[in-house]
């Protein structure tokens, strides 16, 4: 494949999974800042790991396409993967103290939808690997200044939603466990 | 912790665009350390460990679904 298209192709892609994984993110934030729907700590958790495949994304923009970037956004899908998985076990017998926390949105709680976020996640990087490959993969190819301000937009985008959870952790949290009972610090 | 987590989280997206890449790195593998960590303990039960007994499993069930003819 033509270096040029491939290298377009992986910054598409790079850009793409960090806008989906960002609207997510706010969306989840909406949800607990307009509803109220305070977070439990394996679903920050799963939050961390959703940043976690963002910062793969984010080296992409800034160092350039390398496999080791996608490895580390695979490598925090998989944990999304793992912490959904169990949390989805943990509640899925309904009895005293374990219920689904939060609202179901289209009939399914947040740690269900997460479990499909993760096969997602590693399903696209998956097929991006093999068509794409990474046998022609070079990044010395002038981005235009569309591409390159697009990128540092969503970079700080994803910065921001990252500092405002961590100020909504430390409200809610302290330097204590994380409880679903309101804001701690509040 | 988690706000431990979340500090090295912010800490590495910040030098991931302004710092060195090493630093960066380190900041998020600190972070990823400490979030594996953290679900350890929470899903860690004195009484069960590891394990989940409220998923069971009946040997029984095949012979209910099939009327008793399995």
């Amino acid at each position: 494949m033509n270096a040029r298209l491939l290298s377009r192709l992986n910054d598409l892609f790079a850009f793409t999974m960090m806008l989906a994984i960002a609207e997510i993110l706010t969306f989840a934030m909406i949800l607990q800042f307009r509803e109220g729907e305070i977070p439990c700590p394996l679903c920050l958790l799963q939050r961390v790991a959703m940043f976690g495949v963002c910062f793969g994304c984010m080296l992409h923009f800034r160092h350039g396409a390398s496999v080791r970037n996608d490895a580390l956004s695979m490598l925090f899908g998989l944990l999304l993967l793992m912490i959904s998985a169990r949390q989805t076990l943990l509640d899925i017998v309904p009895r005293p103290g374990h219920a689904y926390v939060g609202s179901a949105v289209f009939g399914l709680h947040m740690p269900v939808w997460s479990v499909i976020i993760a096969t997602c996640i590693l399903l696209a990087y998956t097929l991006k690997l093999a068509l794409l490959g990474t046998d022609n993969l070079r990044d010395d190819e002038e981005k235009t200044e569309l591409i390159s301000s697009a990128q540092s937009l969503l970079s700080y985008y994803v910065i921001a939603l990252c500092a405002i959870n961590f100020i909504a952790v430390v409200l809610q949290c302290g330097l204590d466990a994380c409880h679903t009972t309101g804001y701690k610090l509040l | 912790m988690m706000t431990l987590i979340f500090g090295t989280l912010v800490l590495a997206f910040v030098v991931a665009r302004f710092g060195p890449r090493w630093l960066a790195m380190s900041f998020l593998l600190a972070c990823l350390a400490l979030s594996i960590g953290l679900f350890l303990y929470e899903i860690y039960s004195p009484e069960y460990g590891f394990r989940m007994p409220w998923l069971q499993v009946q040997r029984n069930c095949v012979e209910c679904a099939f009327g008793g003819r399995a």
